[in-house]
């Protein structure tokens, strides 16, 4: 419960500017822990469901890892076309009543009737579908996050023709008809470096006949790594190796490229090594070894960089942490708080990327980082 | 609203168009029969151009054809002479627009308008046709209209067969509480007067009588009025519907009087209050209850056996003892009725009536007259003299004719009764009113019907068009008006029985009638049987208006109060609410899951809280040793209860031992919670 509170504090929520006092007010509810005591009507509107998100939103959509619709979370409303099949039912009863004739007046009935059942049905739709974060991939700032759902429904059921997505994003329809999971990928536009959570998410559909539309929310429990902007400053380009010895490079032993020595056979070392003139004189197996000079060590070091402004910095260690990933060389970062040793590689160039996102973000331990990294944290 | 800022695919699938298509031409098919034929080329063009659409032939009209066609449908609308005011130009128009809509429908929304639409054409068509058929048929367009909803709500193409299922599912889901609305629902009255659709053309008896007018009815098989009797039913020869009275005689034409008597009043459809009555009839004999469904005829006059003196319904008593609807009748209309057939009928006739009921042309006639005048003077009495009159038609050669001779228009009484000697019951009938009427005594035409059909199956009498008749009425002294028919004298089994058996010998019953399946002997048993339903569809379905809705909640709940209906109305609505939720398994829990695998989630989470998390992609086994290897304390109860959990998932030998397995699983899980 604790834990759930502290993100929802991180989660932003479009509370707008008045956020400050309803997210006061919310956490002290929560802290008294009784609000299960008060029971709210269900939302007339969607627009009124919007304006007073708190209190019984939080309690009807936890942040979980996975979320099944039912009763408590599904809302219904007429549509406008619904609206328009009322006219046209008035329309009918008035003629039935003028005509004074006794099919007109059960045609208008039926379709009244349609409309109330079409609430049941499109209840059934969202009811029992079920909602679980699988994955979020880590982007830069100012591209989309994406995000992998895993959609299910119980066996039995179908589900069709609903719209799940964020307000203003992608939007993903679902149709769960012979397969019962399914996994749909969504995308949400980020602006900011660090540890994106997405606000909750829509669920809507309207389905079967149109006439009443359904709809629920869901906090998926889910973040998504957003690197840094990558972007190049060209003053510090040059600047990039420090304290460079480009003599003294370390030998990697074991190497192939130069001749260093000769030493005895050891069961292993590769035929072509071995120095056959040596035994052809004297019987005895011996094996040339060689070596490689590594390149050396580059470093990316935040104290060094002359540019001001912490995310011109972050940018620019990002964009070099993605030049030397490319050019496959060895590299470190160090940044204020963390270090990060050289190496090379697809998960260290994720290592410093995530640290670079996440830089100034406070205490998260490493373990977090990396669950958040390749999977999401739970 | 949500639907803002939430971009859904607002397009119409493949198998949604074809939906809507086949909606609109299930819609539009049977309205077609009614309204101008030049729709139809119309109509059939939209279709193809839409289909040609949807096959990628065609590209979607521009608005320079759309207007082009609108212009057309319009120009074929006025070609065909539709009144502009009028429900079928109305109905022509919604028709117009429901095709046209299908010409650029892509966007959900469009499909939307489309289907209301239809919904719309269902009623209209219940305008023009109310049988048990079309009702049937209108179902059918519901299913197919509501099976179109449901595809253009789908964001894939599907099968037919689901959608339609579905679609029948959800109506016939609705059926109670349609029932419910139906049964509950307060009835109106009218609110305005509305124009009519051309399928109300005037039916039936009219308020006229030129002879030949009664010869073309009788070619009609259709229903005229249907009669369930309360108690004995009279013989087939007492059973004379009287329906109006013609007064006047212009030496061509029977009509109704129209001069106003000393009171100002209009003889014949004005009221007649209940003192009035009173004044003029003497109660005799018993009574006859009988109830009525009168078909739809466009014309308010009703038949009923002489003299009504209780209506039930709505409909009231007119001057000359008939009885009149209030409106025209547009809609099967049911009364109950009673009558006293033995009674007598103004025993004192005033000089108004009387004068009426001796009118004749100045002219013409000049054989007829003469021959009034001889009989008149061998006749000791006015019952003698009619005796006569009808001795002639019985004794001399007059035949009971379908295909009478032309009769000339000057002297058409002596062209039937001196010469032709053929003639069909108006003639007959209009002869013998000129011959009392020329010999002074007071008579007068009374058109209706004769006889009827009896429906063994269903225990009502059907009477039809071709039980139309022309009899007539004699003042006499002492007895009021008494009825007399000629037709009786020629033909006598058109009374005792029917027309078709007065017809057999000269084969013309029904004969301009090809498509009539009244005249197949064989069918008469299936006819029966559907006439019957028929009945019972007018009666209890068509039926049900305002009265019958107070007498069946009576008969249902007793008395009724508000406060009662409400209870009922609740407790009946909750009824059906609870009804679709099992149906519909809402009120099932959603955990159907097999116990093993509840166990075995309750498992994960466990060990999530643990922090040890199940990654989608790891199987039991491979979630079990990494979860023994993070949390060796617990790795004897992780190995141990994933063990079960696979053996109950997959091995079929501990089948007998299942719930051992699922209890150790249960004390393991207590174990690792600890």
């Amino acid at each position: 419960m604790n834990s759930s509170l502290g993100n929802f504090k991180l989660s932003k929520f479009k509370l707008g500017s008045k956020s400050s006092e309803s997210k006061n007010s919310v956490s002290k509810s929560f802290g008294s822990k009784n609000f299960g005591s008060k029971k709210k009507a269900k939302p007339k509107s969607e627009e009124e469901s919007n304006q007073k998100l708190p209190q019984w939103m939080e309690k009807r959509f936890p942040e979980t890892r996975q979320m099944t619709l039912d009763l408590k979370r599904i809302f219904v409303f007429l549509t406008g076309t619904s609206g328009a099949l009322l006219i046209a039912i008035g329309l009918l009863f008035l003629m039935g009543v003028n005509f004074q004739s006794t099919l007109i007046y059960a045609l208008s009935f039926w379709l009244l009737a349609l409309i109330v059942i079409s609430i049941f049905f499109t209840y059934r739709n969202l009811s029992g579908l079920t909602l679980r974060a699988v994955q979020a991939s880590p982007c830069f700032a100012g591209e989309k996050a994406v995000f992998e759902l895993e959609v299910s429904c119980p066996k039995q059921q179908k589900k069709s023709a609903i719209f799940i997505g964020w307000k203003n994003q992608d939007v993903a329809t679902v149709n769960l008809h012979d397969n019962h999971t399914i996994h749909i990928k969504l995308s949400h536009s980020t602006k900011h470096r660090g540890r994106f959570k997405p606000e909750k998410l829509s669920i809507f559909t309207s389905y079967p006949l149109g006439l009443i539309k359904g709809w629920s929310y869901a906090l998926l429990n889910m973040n998504s790594i957003v690197y840094p902007a990558p972007l190049l400053q060209e003053s510090e380009d040059k600047g990039d190796s420090l304290d460079e010895e480009a003599d003294q490079g370390m030998e990697i032993p074991r190497g192939t490229t130069d001749f260093s020595g000769i030493r005895d056979y050891q069961a292993g070392d590769s035929p072509r090594h071995i120095h056959w003139g040596a035994y052809a004189k004297t019987g005895k197996v011996q094996t040339k070894t060689f070596v490689d000079y590594a390149s050396h060590d580059l470093w990316l070091d935040w104290d060094a960089l002359s540019i001001s402004g912490t995310e011109i910095k972050l940018s620019h260690l990002c964009a070099k942490v993605l030049q030397y990933h490319q050019e496959q060389q060895v590299y470190g970062l160090k940044i204020p708080g963390r270090t990060i040793q050289p190496a090379s590689g697809e998960a260290h160039r994720n290592t410093c990327l995530t640290a670079l996102a996440l830089f100034g973000e406070g205490d998260h331990s490493d373990a977090q980082t990396q669950v958040s990294t390749d999977g999401i944290g739970s | 609203m949500f639907e803002k800022g939430f971009p859904q695919d607002k397009l119409i699938t493949y198998s949604g168009m074809l939906w809507l298509l086949a909606a609109q031409i299930v819609v539009m098919l049977p309205l077609i029969f009614y309204l101008p034929i030049w729709l139809l080329p119309i109509l059939i063009f939209s279709a193809v151009w839409r289909i040609r659409v949807m096959q990628g032939h065609n590209a979607q009209p521009g608005n320079l054809i759309k207007i082009i066609i609108g212009l057309l449908g319009l120009g074929a609308l006025a070609a065909s002479g539709v009144k502009v005011v009028s429900l079928d130009m109305m109905a022509s128009l919604l028709m117009l627009g429901f095709a046209y809509k299908a010409l650029e429908v892509i966007q959900r929304r469009d499909g939307m308008v489309v289907i209301l639409t239809g919904f719309v054409l269902i009623g209209v068509l219940f305008l023009y046709n109310q049988s048990m058929l079309i009702a049937l048929y209108g179902v059918l367009s519901m299913t197919v209209l509501t099976g179109a909803l449901i595809a253009i709500q789908q964001s894939k193409s599907y099968a037919i067969l689901p959608n339609l299922r579905l679609s029948s599912m959800m109506l016939l889901l609705c059926l109670p509480l349609m029932l419910l609305f139906f049964f509950f629902a307060p009835r109106f009255e009218p609110f305005w007067k509305v124009p009519q659709t051309s399928g109300h053309a005037k039916t039936g008896i009219s308020d006229s009588m030129t002879p030949g007018d009664i010869a073309e009815l009788s070619q009609s098989d259709d229903l005229a009025f249907s009669v369930k009797f309360e108690g004995k039913r009279p013989g087939q020869n007492e059973l004379y519907w009287r329906g109006l009275v013609l007064q006047h005689f212009d030496g061509k034409t029977w009509t109704q009087s129209d001069i106003p008597n000393g009171k100002g009043i209009k003889i014949g459809n004005d009221r007649l209050s209940e003192k009035q009555v009173a004044e003029s009839i003497v109660k005799r004999g018993d009574s006859v209850e009988y109830e009525v469904i009168y078909e739809k005829s466009g014309q308010p006059w009703l038949f009923a056996l002489t003299p009504v003196l209780e209506v039930k319904g709505r409909a009231f008593l007119g001057g000359d003892f008939r009885i009149i609807s209030y409106r025209d009748i547009n809609e099967p209309k049911l009364l109950k009725l009673t009558s006293y057939p033995n009674s007598l009928r103004e025993v004192e006739l005033s000089d108004y009536d009387r004068d009426l009921a001796l009118q004749l042309p100045e002219n013409g006639n000049q054989k007829s007259r003469f021959l009034a005048d001889q009989l008149m003077a061998s006749s000791a009495s006015n019952q003698e003299y009619i005796n006569r009159v009808l001795d002639r038609f019985r004794q001399d050669q007059y035949f009971y004719t379908l295909r009478p001779p032309t009769l000339g228009s000057e002297n058409s009484i002596d062209d039937f009764l001196i010469d032709s000697k053929r003639g069909f019951c108006a003639h007959y009938a209009g002869s013998f009113v000129f011959m009392m009427r020329a010999a002074g005594i007071p008579a007068r035409v009374v058109t209706g019907y004769q006889g009827g059909k009896w429906n063994e199956q269903g225990q009502f009498l059907a009477v039809h068009q071709f039980d139309a008749h022309a009899w007539t009425e004699v003042w006499l002294e002492g007895q009021g008006w008494v009825r007399f028919d000629p037709t009786a004298m020629v033909a006598p089994s058109r009374i005792e029985q029917n027309l078709e058996t007065a017809m057999e010998s000269e084969g013309s019953f029904l004969e301009d009638n090809f498509l009539s399946m009244s005249k197949i002997k064989w069918l008469d048993g299936i006819r029966e049987k559907i006439d019957s339903a028929q009945y019972a569809w007018r009666r209890h379905v068509l039926g049900y208006d305002k009265n019958a809705q107070q007498n069946f909640l009576k008969k249902m709940f007793g008395e009724l109060s508000v406060q009662k209906i409400g209870l009922i109305v609740g407790g009946l609505f909750a009824g059906i609410i609870l009804l679709w939720v099992m149906f519909l398994g809402l009120a099932r829990k959603r955990e159907t899951e097999a116990e093993e695998h509840q166990l075995y989630r309750r498992f994960c989470d466990l060990m999530a809280k643990k922090g040890v998390t199940r990654d989608i992609s790891q199987t039991p086994e491979t979630f079990r040793r990494f979860a023994m290897q993070e949390l060796p304390d617990l790795a004897g109860e992780i190995n141990h209860f994933s063990q079960a959990y696979s053996s109950v998932c997959y091995d079929p030998s501990i089948q007998s031992k299942h719930q051992s397995y699922i209890d150790d699983m249960k004390s393991l899980l207590k174990k690792l919670n600890r």
